[in-house]
């Protein structure tokens, strides 16, 4: 027995008609109570999904059929577990306000109407389909004299023949009048029970006749449907979470599931969201709440400043190998990784090669244009030419070095005769 | 990134060292000897005055300035500290301060090398074996 609250499931098989049992107590109580039928978790082996699949879809059909006597306990109770009658409540309070403006009643709602429509249908339990469209939600069975097993199959017939003949005539059918005769005769007290039952058919056919025909006021079920209207109040996600509590009743209920919602894409989600979004103003906000908004507060460099003076002076001893190496990266110890050959020279990228290789416009002050002097810095300037590995101000300080120097030195070289030209 | 127009790398920063700025400080540092300490500050020195000794070297060492000029140029090198020229560095271990048989790639002498390697802590270290 698997129901000692223990999560494995010793096979599907063996847990169905268990638990099948406990599912179906449960469902007895909360159908009492006029709830939804509620699977708790302390049921043994729901755990297991597939249990869960194996039993439910059981459970449910048996619920939620309104044929089935044992269960039902009402039209309402079944109306509410399959869920038809919210949807249809909404419709109907969309169509109220159209249908009293198309057909004007005496004072009733539109619901009210359709709902004593309802509640004046019987069911008429025939094996002849009708052309017209009968009631959707049955009423209270009503219970024929059942007769005797002896003759049950010629009353049967002879019944069945009555009532295809038809019935739209004000006065009973002779052949059922003939087999009510018939059966009465069957019995002890033959004439009695012949009065009653035409009596009972004839209100039966009263009944039929005045739901099948044309009402006093002029409106049946037929016309109500035909004149309302398919209101959209586009409540999707509403809409669709009604329909999920009814996705264990199909086999397919997987794929209906992620149709009904969609998966939120596609042109069916796009529909959804912008009729979301489309809708009456709520008017709780006024249009000057959003003007007063202050700007969104930027990091000034200050504040970068000021977060780097409080991380240097609550400068932490690095907890790991990990936090070392990263103080080290940040003081210049380490490099950074990948290693990256010009690491220090992002400006350097932006400087156009022209100024690293035509460096004679630098020779053109301070220098002699003659004479060894400026044959040395011609040369000076063609190595730093070559050089790659320097930057450009790198190499005007160089040259501009040498300029210092030769002022300084200009004595020597005039008395050497170097700045003979 | 420090650049000079030297090959010489970069050099180690220590908290130790005496900064420009602050007073003299007990020289209290993490070199394993005085000398390890002593070969970081010619280090650090050699970085500091390699372009002028390069400048000036450059007016010494060629044919066409005259020769006035290089006497004088010669005297002015000369002058500078003795701890600036590069030729005073000793590539010492970095574990031990040992000035002789160090590897300059791993910086290490050749007993530490062996330890690390040894115990697998040398990257793509092996015995050899051939």
């Amino acid at each position: 027995m698997c129901c000692d609250g223990c999560v494995t499931c010793v096979s599907a098989r063996h847990c169905r008609p268990l638990y099948a049992f406990a599912m179906y107590r449960r469902v007895f109580l909360s159908l009492s109570h006029f709830q939804q039928p509620v699977v708790f978790p302390q049921d043994a082996c729901i755990y297991s999904p597939k249990c869960i699949s194996a039993a439910t879809p059981r459970i449910f059909r048996a619920a939620a059929p309104c044929g089935y006597r044992g269960l039902s306990t009402g039209s309402v109770l079944c109306s509410e577990i399959k869920d038809e009658p919210p949807p249809l409540k909404t419709k109907e309070k969309a169509q109220e306000e159209r249908a009293e403006e198309t057909s004007p009643q005496t004072g009733r709602s539109g619901k009210e109407k359709l709902l004593a429509l309802l509640g004046d249908m019987k069911v008429q339990v025939t094996t002849k389909r009708r052309a017209r469209p009968m009631a959707a939600a049955p009423g209270p069975v009503q219970k024929r004299p059942e007769p005797r097993p002896g003759e049950m199959e010629s009353t049967i017939s002879m019944f069945q023949e009555a009532t295809a003949a038809g019935g739209k005539r004000d006065t009973l059918n002779p052949a059922l009048v003939a087999a009510a005769s018939a059966a009465a005769a069957s019995l002890p007290d033959g004439s009695r029970v012949e009065s009653e039952l035409l009596q009972q058919l004839r209100k039966h056919e009263a009944v039929v006749q005045a739901q099948a025909g044309q009402r006093a006021d002029g409106r049946t079920l037929g016309n109500i449907i035909a004149n309302m209207k398919v209101g959209r109040r586009g409540h999707p996600n509403q809409q669709g979470a009604r329909r999920a509590l009814d996705d264990d009743e199909d086999d397919g209920a997987a794929q209906r599931h992620a149709q009904a919602r969609g998966v939120g894409g596609g042109p069916d989600g796009e529909r959804k969201r912008r009729s979301q979004l489309t809708g009456k103003r709520l008017n709780i906000f006024s249009k000057t709440a959003g003007q007063d908004a202050v700007a969104a507060p930027t990091l000034t460099l200050w504040d970068l400043e000021l977060a780097n003076a409080i991380a240097a002076a609550v400068k932490a001893v690095p907890r790991n190998g990990f936090e070392e190496m990263i103080q080290w990266t940040k003081e210049g110890k380490l490099w950074r990784y990948p290693i990256d050959n010009e690491a220090g020279l992002e400006e350097e990228a932006h400087v156009p090669f022209h100024e690293h290789v035509f460096l004679e416009r630098h020779l053109e002050d301070g220098f002699p244009k003659r004479g060894p002097v400026r044959h040395f810095m011609e040369l000076v300037v063609l190595g730093l030419a070559k050089n790659p590995y320097v930057t450009v101000n790198q190499k005007v300080q160089h040259i501009a070095w040498f300029r210092d120097y030769f002022r300084a030195k200009e004595d020597i070289l005039s008395e050497a005769g170097a700045l003979q030209n | 990134m420090a650049t000079s127009l030297t090959a010489l790398g970069s050099i180690h920063h220590t908290t130790a060292f005496r900064s420009p700025v602050c007073a003299v400080e007990q020289v209290r540092g993490y070199y394993v000897n005085w000398k390890m300490l002593r070969d970081v500050k010619r280090r650090k020195m050699a970085f500091e005055y390699a372009d002028e000794r390069l400048r000036i070297n450059a007016l010494r060492k060629n044919t066409i300035l005259p020769k006035e000029l290089q006497e004088v140029a010669d005297k002015e090198i000369a002058d500078l500290p003795r701890d600036s020229c590069p030729v005073r560095i000793r590539n010492r271990c970095v574990m031990t301060s040992r000035p002789r048989g160090v590897k300059k790639k791993w910086r290490l002498s050749r007993i530490v090398f062996r330890h690390l390697s040894d115990h697998n802590q040398m990257s793509g270290i092996q015995r050899a074996m051939w």
